[in-house]
């Protein structure tokens, strides 16, 4: 029992079975439906979010007594109206009326006084990837699968796009730098080394393109990139750290496709993780990745923390007891191949499986 | 099956968002004992989001320290224990783990029941999200597009004393009563009301039959009185269903713990609280838990006990909050050791995606510990708000008399040694006076308040039986003098331990002398004028019965508050010396 580790899962698989579930933060209607194909850009689902209410006093606005308000009501509850529409009225000579504030439906008529809800603007629920609906629940729910290249991130500005991916630097290290980008970028999405530079980035706004993936991101850029009208992916963590050499390598040979990006922020407690879904034509079944594995020896592993943060290496043995650090800190260990460095000891809990 | 007068052995669980942890009790000797601890990694989040598989991991390491099986072949907890010695008794169970409650406070003045309502909500995993109030000047509808916003898992109302104000708090549960039927959320809101007693049966009949509406005693029973504990409960039922919202597996331990896990905030309040009725009316109790995902800081002065639980600053996943509550600069003044202000960022941010992972490089360790100092210091800045007038920030900017310190949570639980973590203690709270820096290194305390409940006996036992870690005693000099001068004369007097140790200590020092771990001695402490040392005044001297620990007895003369150098260079050497001085290495 005690080699029974459950480490973090992070996906970089060249061809798999990709389902992810779209929602809609509040209920609405499902636009699409089981086994429909759907395209990036396509809806799939949309709600009315309700941005105000009023409580409107109609027996003070018609002049009225309160119990004489019903006498006077043009509309009833759940009727939708457009703004400026009669709600109540005309009373006397002067044809005193009370009209709806905004686009919208009344809630609740009560002792003479009107709940209006007024409607926000449409919130719509797009694909992000084109695949096949495979579920749906109907009201805030959508699930679509396809089948393609899966490379999850550790962090995303929250933004989600699909364009045509293009490299831009000469290796995994590089740093993104605004000589790189050129109008041929334009709605493209850019792959680079590392990012500690805010003027990349601003240009990439002014050319609009689709997204950014970058291994490394300054910690003090995070402002910067929160704001950003497109979605940034991080792969590695923050600070100076290239694209690991395998997702750089499944990168490139993807070179000229259209790539998904979902720039999830990392949140405890939620399933979602920032991501890239490289959608394949490919007809063959394939099985979806494992989310949960137990760490054995000559799984694929990466270190997350220092000295050898971001290498990647294979498992060769899962030590019996403790090992002790520089640090003087005592942790079990793993016996890790790290390549191009050899082997080393690494504490389990600085460990995430590479699948 | 749970027969406390019958029952021996106990088994606490507790779910940390890292550590899972089986604390394993059995009398021995006539007296109850923690045996051993079974920790696993929590599996509360991705990609399990199921408590159990961390828990029986727990178990089963536990089972292989004691050699004792806890667990059937179907992987079912033996209760009660068999003819042959194998299973437990009791379980309790506690938790930190989970997502915040999303929180709308409700209550009529600012200074009466919103002050209550938000110390209610401060003590324990709410997310106060919005606040609605007579006195916010919001029209009807915009209280109710307030509430609509906060998307809240709870609505916690109170208002008006017992036969007191109606007709306003009435006035505010009506606005809300629409804004609920207007939510549409997938998953329900729960109303708590804990406001004027007389409203119970309006209150509901405000509200639609499908939300379900807890009554609770009126926390603001009169105008000067303010009972807080039977809205805990009832709060901690709500946080207990919005957990089983997001994690599975919480029934089986309900199972097993019958029908309760406490969140682990309200049991340690207890150990702490019986901690201050214990050592009597002249110092507070400490307790501080820095948790990955929320730092708790527990006080009980002469049993009354004030919890502030805050979910900003935790040394995991939400370590990025201390940004927001200072700049950086606060956490470097920290470091022993030449780091960067980037480095330093990078390393909040990466430790917050992997909050799991371990320092294995000494820059990082420091960097580790730094962080923890100024977590402590802010989570102990914003509890010490509400603490009780004279012992506030409010009415005076040093720490009151506190004693014993009671630390707890992975990082200071498991330094390499026990110097990083006194230093972390000392630097972080800055005692006055005479006090005990105690190390909870397997998290009881929230396990033994849950016990207390059922077996009042063990909490007794157990605290006097070696579970903590007692790093030693600490005499803090306060008062004004020039740096290098000396403020105080001692006399340790060993007994058998050791020879008497006679010495001066001068401003601006930190001594450490031998006490070990077991070892009693007798301190006489001889200030010069204008120095206290807790024995009543300034230039008091006194003499008392210390106890010894894992670093021995510390004499901290480095000055209340710790003024440290501007210059970088010079304060890192500065805290190279106070790492050499207690033992640690730098």
């Amino acid at each position: 029992m005690a080699d029974y580790y459950l480490p973090p899962v992070t996906h970089v698989i060249p061809l798999t079975s990709i389902r992810r579930e779209r929602v809609l933060p509040v209920p609405g209607t499902v636009t699409v439906r089981v086994n429909e194909k759907v395209n990036a850009a396509q809806v799939v689902a949309e709600a009315e979010p309700v941005s105000k209410h009023y409580f409107l006093d109609l027996a003070r606005g018609l002049g009225v007594r309160e119990n004489q308000v019903s006498k006077y009501l043009a509309r009833h509850e759940g009727d939708r109206l457009d703004e400026g529409e009669v709600l109540a009225g005309p009373v006397g000579l002067t044809r005193r009326t009370v009209r709806a504030p905004a686009d919208g439906r009344i809630i609740a008529i009560s002792r003479g006084r009107l709940l209006f809800e007024a409607r926000g603007a449409l919130l719509e629920l797009r694909a992000g990837f084109p695949g096949v609906v495979v579920a749906t629940d109907g009201v805030n729910t959508v699930s679509i699968q396809t089948t393609g290249t899966l490379i999850q991130g550790v962090w995303g500005n929250g933004r989600q796009d699909y364009g045509v991916m293009r490299i831009v630097g000469e290796s995994p290290a590089d740093r993104f730098k605004t000589d790189q980008i050129d109008v041929n970028l334009r709605g493209a999405v850019l792959v680079a080394g590392i990012c500690d530079d805010p003027k990349p980035l601003h240009q990439a706004t002014e050319l609009a393109v689709r997204g950014v993936i970058v291994g490394g991101l300054s910690s003090s850029l995070i402002p910067v990139v929160q704001r950003l009208p497109y979605p940034v992916v991080v792969l590695e963590g923050f600070g100076v750290r290239p694209i690991n050499p395998i997702t750089y390598s499944l990168l490139n040979s993807n070179v000229g496709r259209e790539v998904a990006l979902e720039a999830e922020p990392a949140r405890p407690y939620e399933r979602r993780r920032p991501e890239i879904i490289i959608p394949h034509s490919e007809s063959r079944d394939m099985s979806r990745p494992d989310e949960v594995i137990q760490l054995t020896t000559g799984l694929r592993v990466r270190v997350l923390r220092s000295p050898y943060e971001g290498e990647i290496g294979t498992v060769t043995l899962i030590l019996d007891r403790p090992s002790v650090y520089p640090s003087g800190v005592s942790a079990f260990s793993a016996k890790v191949e790290l390549e191009g460095i050899g082997a080393v000891a690494v504490p389990v809990a600085n460990l995430e499986i590479l699948q | 099956m749970n027969n406390v007068q019958e029952a021996d052995t106990l088994l606490a669980v507790d779910i940390g968002s890292i550590n899972t942890r089986a604390n394993l009790f059995d009398v021995v000797d006539g007296r109850y004992r923690m045996l051993a601890t079974g920790r696993a990694s929590s599996t509360t989040g991705p990609p399990l989001f199921d408590v159990g598989e961390g828990v029986h991991v727990a178990l089963e390491k536990l089972q292989t320290v004691t050699g004792r099986h806890l667990l059937d072949e179907s992987e079912e907890l033996i209760m009660p224990v068999s003819n042959e010695g194998t299973g437990v008794d009791v379980v309790v169970a506690t938790t930190t783990a989970g997502p915040k409650v999303r929180t709308v406070l409700v209550g009529l003045m600012p200074g009466v029941s919103l002050q209550s309502v938000r110390r209610l909500a401060a003590s324990t995993y709410l997310e106060v999200v919005t606040e609605i109030g007579l006195m916010d000047q919001l029209r009807e509808e915009e209280r109710i597009d307030r509430i609509l916003a906060a998307r809240p898992d709870l609505i916690l109302i109170a208002g008006g004393t017992d036969g007191g104000a109606s007709y306003s708090i009435l006035q505010l549960v009506e606005s809300i009563g629409i804004a609920t039927s207007l939510l549409r959320k997938s998953k329900p809101t729960r109303i708590v009301f804990a406001g004027n007693r007389y409203l119970g049966a309006s209150v509901i009949e405000r509200f639609s039959e499908q939300l379900q509406v807890i009554l609770t005693p009126n926390i603001r029973p009169s105008l000067f009185q303010e009972d807080l504990a039977p809205a805990r409960t009832s709060i901690a039922k709500v946080i207990a269903e919005v957990r089983a919202d997001h994690i599975s597996g919480f029934d089986e331990l309900e199972r097993w713990s019958n029908g309760f896990i406490m969140p682990a905030a309200d049991a340690s309040g207890r150990i702490v609280r019986y901690l201050s009725e214990l050592y009597g009316p002249d110092k507070g109790v400490l307790g501080i838990d820095l948790g990955a995902s929320q730092t708790t800081i527990a006080v009980a002065f002469n049993g009354t006990l004030r919890v502030a639980v805050n979910s900003e600053l935790g040394m995991g996943a939400s370590l990025r909050g201390i940004l927001k509550h200072g700049n950086i600069a606060k956490i470097m003044r920290w470091l022993p050791v030449d780091v960067s202000e980037y480095r330093v960022l990078d390393y909040i941010c990466n430790k917050s995606l992997h909050p799991h992972t371990l320092p294995t490089e000494m820059d990082e360790l420091h960097i580790e510990y730094a962080l923890a100092r100024q977590v402590i210091h802010t989570a102990l800045s914003f509890a010490r708000q509400d603490w009780p007038v004279g012992k506030n920030f409010q009415t005076t900017l040093l720490a009151p008399l506190l004693e014993p310190i009671i630390a707890s949570g992975g990082v200071l639980g498991r330094t390499p040694h026990p110097g990083y973590a006194a230093l972390i203690i000392l630097d972080a709270v800055q005692p006055t006076g005479i006090s005990t820096l105690v190390i909870d290194p397997n998290n009881l305390t929230p396990a033994l308040g849950v016990a207390a409940g059922r077996m009042p006996v063990l909490p007794v036992q157990v605290l006097d039986s070696g579970g903590y870690a007692s790093l030693g005693t600490v005499v803090a000099p306060v008062g004004r003098a020039k740096f290098g001068r000396r403020i105080l004369r001692i006399n340790l007097e060993r007994g058998g331990a050791g020879q008497d140790i006679i010495g001066e200590i001068n401003m601006g020092q930190l001594v450490v002398l031998p006490l070990a771990q077991g070892e009693r001695g007798r301190l006489t402490l001889r200030p010069e004028k204008g120095i206290d040392v807790g024995f009543g005044g300034p230039g008091r001297a006194g003499a008392l019965r210390v106890a010894g620990g894992a670093i021995g007895l510390i004499i901290d003369a480095r000055g209340r508050p710790i003024v440290l150098p501007k210059d970088a260079e010079r304060r890192r050497e500065m805290h190279q010396k106070w790492l050499r001085d207690i033992g640690a290495p730098g």
